[in-house]
C-alpha cells in the first residue's frame, strides 16, 4: 500500500471512529428514561435491594397493583444492597426520599430512633393496627418494633431449619432402611421426622459420622456443623434480649454454653481445615449450593432453598427440620429470624400510596390476593391468615418440606436481633464475638466478657449523649 | 494584565466553585462535625473533645486499624519502591521487544479494582486457587490466604505490588532524564554497570523515588477498596485498616462526628509524616545541582 492510499484510509477511519463515538455520545445524552405507564396518576417511589429473579417478581407485584387500581403508580427501583442504605440516607437528608423502601439490613431501629421513618400507627388507620396486632405472627411484630411502637411491615420472614440430605442419611446407615427414600406425602414427612436426630448432641454426632476426609485429611464432604451464635443462642435458651424488660442480655449462662458448644464442634474439626472447606464452595445459591451438589449431608439453611431445589435439583431427596434442642437446658423450635421489611421516610410525597401499595402486597386486607405473591416466590408470609389460606395450603402440599419453616414460624422460641438504636453494631459484635471464639482466639467466656464490656461502652456512650437505650 | 487575571479566573471558576463547594466546604464542615454527635438525619449535637477522647482512650478498633495502616505504609510503600525502581531499571534496558515488556508490566496498574480483587479471590483460594496449586506442585501446603492470620494482611500487601506498573513508569521517565554525559564520564573514569547504578542511576533517580515515597505513603494510609471487597476487615480484624474503620463508623454506623474525628486524626498524621519526609529529603534526594 503506497503512502498516499494509507493516508487516505487513515483518515477515513479517524471520520468513521468520530462519527461512531458522535452517535454513541448523543444516544446516550438523548437516552431518555422509561416513560411512565400511567402518567396521570400519583407516582409512588419505591425502592427495594432485589435483584434477578426476585426483582422480576417484585416488579411484577408492582404492575399488579398498579393495573388493580387507578390512583397510583408505583414506580419500583432495584439499588444494588451495599449502596442502597448510603443513598437512602442521603436522599432522607436531601429532603427527596422514596416513598417507601423495602430493607433487609438491621437498620430499623437505627432509623426509627434518628426519626427517618415514621412508625405505621401514624400511617395506618386504628383498624388496620388493630388487625396488624392481632394477626401478624408475633415474631413479625418483633422485628418491627422499637420503643413500643411498630416502625416497619414485615413483607415476608426469613426462617432457618436443618435441611437433611436423605441419600447420605440412607448410606451411612443413619436411618433405617424401611425409611422412606424421599418424601412426597405428609405421611412420608411425618415418617422421617421420627427417625431424624432430636437432640443437638445427636445431630453433631450423626455429623461426625456423615464427614468425608480425602487421603491427606482434607474435608470433602461436611456432615454437620453447628454455625452462628446468633442461631444457637436461642437454641441454648439464651438470647440478646428481654423483651419484657426491654433490656439486652450478653453474659447469659446459656449464651455462654452456646458458644462453648459451638467452639468445641470447631476445634473438633478444625476451624483452618473447616476455612479451606469453605472457602472451597462456589456459592450458597441455586444450583451449585454445597448441599445441592452434595458437599454438606446436613446443612442450617432458610425456607427460600425448597423453592431453589424444586427448581434446580428437584431429585435430590432431602428433608427438614427444626435445629434439635440440646440434651438439657435448650428449647424446641428455636432459632434466629429475619426478613424484609417495608419502611416509610419521614418527609415521603406520598406516604398513603406507598401504603396503599404495602397492603396491596401483604394482603391484610384480603390474604387470598397476597398468597398468590408469597407462593410464587416462596416467601414465609407475616401472617398465618395468608399461611391458611387456599392457595398456600396448597402450596404447601406442593412442598411439604415447607412446614417446618411455618411451624417455626409461629414458635415463642424464635428471637430477631435486639430493637436497640445500634442493632447494626450489635449485630456486628456478636458476630465478632462469634468468630474470636471459633478461631480459638479467645476462650468462649473471654468473648462474651469483651461483647459484654463493648456493648456497655456503647449504652454509656449514649447515655452521655443523653439517651434512654 | 488584571483583565487577563480576570478572564483567567472566569476560565477556572467551573473548578473554583465546585473546589470550593465539593471540597473545601465540607472539610471545613468537618472540623466542626468532629466535635458533634451527629447522624446525618437529626442535628449534630456539640459534645466538644468527647469524639477524639474516646478515640484514644476508649476504642480499641481505632489503635488496631491505625497499627494496621502504620504496618502496611511500613512494609508495602519500601517493598512497592524497590520492586518499582528494579522494574523500571529491567524496562530501561535495550533489548528486543523492549516496548511490548513495558506494556506488559504496565497494564496490570489499570485494570479496574474490583476486576483485580476478583482474580486475586481466586488466585488466594486455599483450596483451589493458583497459588497454592503452584505451592503444592513444590510439595508445600499453602495458608488460607485471606482468611487467616498474618496472611491475610500479607495478601493484601502481596496485591498491592500487582499495580506497581504504575510508578514504574514514573521511574522510568526519570531515568530517561539522566544525562547520558554523567554515564560517558563514569565510562571514562572506569565504572562498571553496578557502579555506575549505585552512584549515578540512583542518586538521580531520587527526585522520583522521593515524589513516590510521599504519594505511595499517602495512598497507604487511605488504603481502602480492597480490603473492603476482600476481607471486609477480618479475619478478626487483621485487615481493618484505619479508612475501612472510618468508613464503617460512618456509614455503617451513622457515627458521622466520630468517623469526622477520625478523618482529622488520619490528616494530621498524613501531614507529620508527609513533613517529615520533606525534612529528610535534602539528606538524600539529589537534584543533580
Amino acid at each position: 500500500m503506497d503512502g498516499e492510499r494509507r493516508r487516505k484510509l487513515k483518515k477515513a477511519a479517524t471520520a468513521a471512529g468520530a462519527c461512531i463515538l458522535a452517535a454513541f455520545l448523543f444516544g446516550w445524552f438523548l437516552e431518555s428514561p422509561e416513560p411512565r405507564k400511567y402518567p396521570e396518576r400519583e407516582p409512588v417511589v419505591f425502592w427495594h435491594m432485589w435483584t434477578t429473579e426476585w426483582k422480576v417478581i417484585v416488579d411484577d407485584i408492582c404492575t399488579r397493583f398498579n393495573e388493580s387500581q387507578d390512583v397510583y403508580e408505583v414506580i419500583p427501583l432495584s439499588l444494588p444492597k451495599g449502596v442502597a442504605d448510603s443513598k437512602f440516607l442521603l436522599a432522607a437528608a436531601g429532603g427527596e426520599p422514596p416513598d417507601c423502601m423495602a430493607e433487609w439490613h438491621q437498620v430499623v431501629p437505627q432509623f426509627a430512633n434518628s426519626k427517618l421513618i415514621l412508625p405505621l400507627d401514624e400511617i395506618m388507620t386504628a383498624e388496620e393496627l388493630a388487625t396488624f396486632r392481632s394477626q401478624a405472627y408475633p415474631i413479625a411484630q418483633k422485628i418491627s418494633a422499637f420503643n413500643g411502637r411498630p416502625y416497619c411491615m414485615p413483607l415476608a420472614l426469613d426462617v432457618r431449619a436443618c435441611y437433611y440430605r436423605l441419600d447420605h442419611l440412607h448410606q451411612a446407615g443413619l436411618i433405617p432402611a424401611s425409611a422412606p427414600a424421599r418424601v412426597a406425602t405428609q405421611a412420608e414427612f411425618e415418617e422421617l421426622r421420627a427417625v431424624l436426630p432430636q437432640t443437638l448432641e445427636e445431630l453433631t454426632e450423626w455429623g461426625r459420622k456423615l464427614n468425608v476426609f480425602d487421603s491427606k485429611g482434607r474435608l470433602v464432604r461436611l456432615g454437620f456443623i453447628p454455625q452462628w451464635f446468633r442461631m444457637f443462642a436461642s437454641v441454648f435458651g439464651g438470647g440478646f434480649y428481654d423483651w419484657e424488660n426491654n433490656e439486652l442480655l450478653i453474659s447469659t449462662p446459656e449464651n455462654l454454653q452456646a458458644l462453648t458448644f459451638l467452639a468445641e464442634q470447631q476445634k473438633a474439626i478444625g476451624f483452618d481445615r473447616m476455612e479451606r472447606f469453605l472457602s472451597s464452595l462456589t456459592t450458597s445459591h441455586g444450583a451449585d449450593w454445597p448441599f445441592a451438589t452434595g458437599k454438606r449431608s446436613v446443612s442450617i439453611d432458610g425456607q427460600w432453598k425448597v423453592q431453589q431445589l424444586h427448581k434446580f435439583a428437584p431429585d435430590i431427596p432431602y428433608m427438614t427440620t427444626p435445629i434439635p434442642p440440646p440434651k438439657s437446658g435448650g428449647k424446641k423450635m428455636a432459632g434466629w429470624v429475619h426478613g424484609n421489611f417495608m419502611t416509610f421516610p419521614k418527609g415521603a410525597k406520598n406516604t398513603a400510596g406507598a401504603w396503599a401499595f404495602t397492603l396491596f402486597w401483604t394482603g391484610q386486607d384480603n390474604p387470598e390476593r397476597a398468597s398468590e405473591f408469597y407462593t410464587r416466590a416462596g416467601w414465609l408470609p407475616p401472617s398465618p391468615a395468608i399461611a391458611e389460606t387456599r392457595r398456600y395450603r396448597a402450596y404447601v402440599r406442593e412442598h411439604p418440606q415447607f412446614q417446618t419453616f411455618i411451624d417455626i414460624l409461629a414458635s415463642p422460641n424464635i428471637e430477631s436481633t435486639p430493637p436497640v438504636p445500634f442493632q447494626l453494631q450489635l449485630y456486628d459484635l456478636i458476630k465478632r464475638a462469634d468468630e474470636s471464639a471459633m478461631r480459638g482466639s479467645l476462650t468462649p467466656e473471654q468473648a462474651l466478657r469483651k461483647l459484654n464490656d463493648e456493648v456497655d461502652e456503647i449504652l454509656n456512650r449514649r447515655k452521655e449523649f443523653g439517651h434512654e437505650n | 494584565m488584571r483583565g487577563q487575571a480576570l478572564k483567567g479566573y472566569l476560565f477556572i471558576s467551573p473548578w473554583l466553585i465546585g473546589f470550593a463547594l465539593l471540597v473545601a466546604a465540607p472539610f471545613i464542615a468537618s472540623i466542626y462535625l468532629s466535635f458533634t454527635h451527629y447522624d446525618i438525619i437529626s442535628p449534630a449535637e456539640w459534645v466538644g473533645g468527647s469524639n477524639y477522647k474516646r478515640l484514644f482512650t476508649e476504642d480499641p478498633l481505632f489503635w488496631k486499624s491505625l497499627v494496621v495502616t502504620l504496618k502496611y505504609a511500613l512494609v508495602a510503600v519500601p517493598v512497592g519502591t524497590v520492586l518499582g525502581v528494579g522494574m523500571a531499571l529491567l524496562l530501561n534496558l535495550d533489548v528486543r521487544g523492549i516496548r511490548f515488556y513495558r506494556t506488559a508490566f504496565y497494564l496490570p496498574s489499570i485494570v479496574p479494582m474490583v476486576a483485580s480483587c476478583a482474580v486475586f479471590s481466586w488466585v488466594l483460594n486455599p483450596h483451589i486457587g493458583l497459588m497454592n496449586s503452584i505451592l503444592r506442585g513444590i510439595g508445600v501446603e499453602g495458608p488460607a490466604w485471606l482468611t487467616s492470620e498474618p496472611w491475610a494482611f500479607y495478601s493484601l500487601v502481596m496485591m498491592s505490588l500487582w499495580s506497581v506498573g504504575g510508578s514504574m513508569i514514573i521511574y522510568l521517565a526519570g531515568l530517561k532524564d539522566v544525562p547520558a554525559s554523567l554515564y560517558e564520564a563514569a565510562v571514562v573514569d572506569g565504572a562498571n554497570a553496578w557502579q555506575r547504578t549505585v552512584h549515578i542511576t540512583l542518586p538521580m533517580l531520587t527526585p522520583v523515588i522521593f515524589f513516590n515515597l510521599v504519594m505511595g505513603t499517602i495512598n497507604a494510609f487511605q488504603y481502602f477498596a480492597q480490603a473492603y471487597i476482600m476481607t471486609e476487615g477480618g479475619p478478626e480484624d487483621s485487615t481493618t485498616f484505619y479508612a475501612l474503620y472510618l468508613f464503617q463508623r460512618s456509614w455503617r454506623y451513622l457515627d458521622m462526628g466520630y468517623a469526622s474525628a477520625m478523618a482529622w486524626i488520619l490528616f494530621v498524621i498524613i501531614m507529620l509524616i508527609t513533613a517529615l519526609l520533606f525534612k529528610t529529603h535534602k539528606k538524600w534526594v539529589h537534584y543533580g545541582r
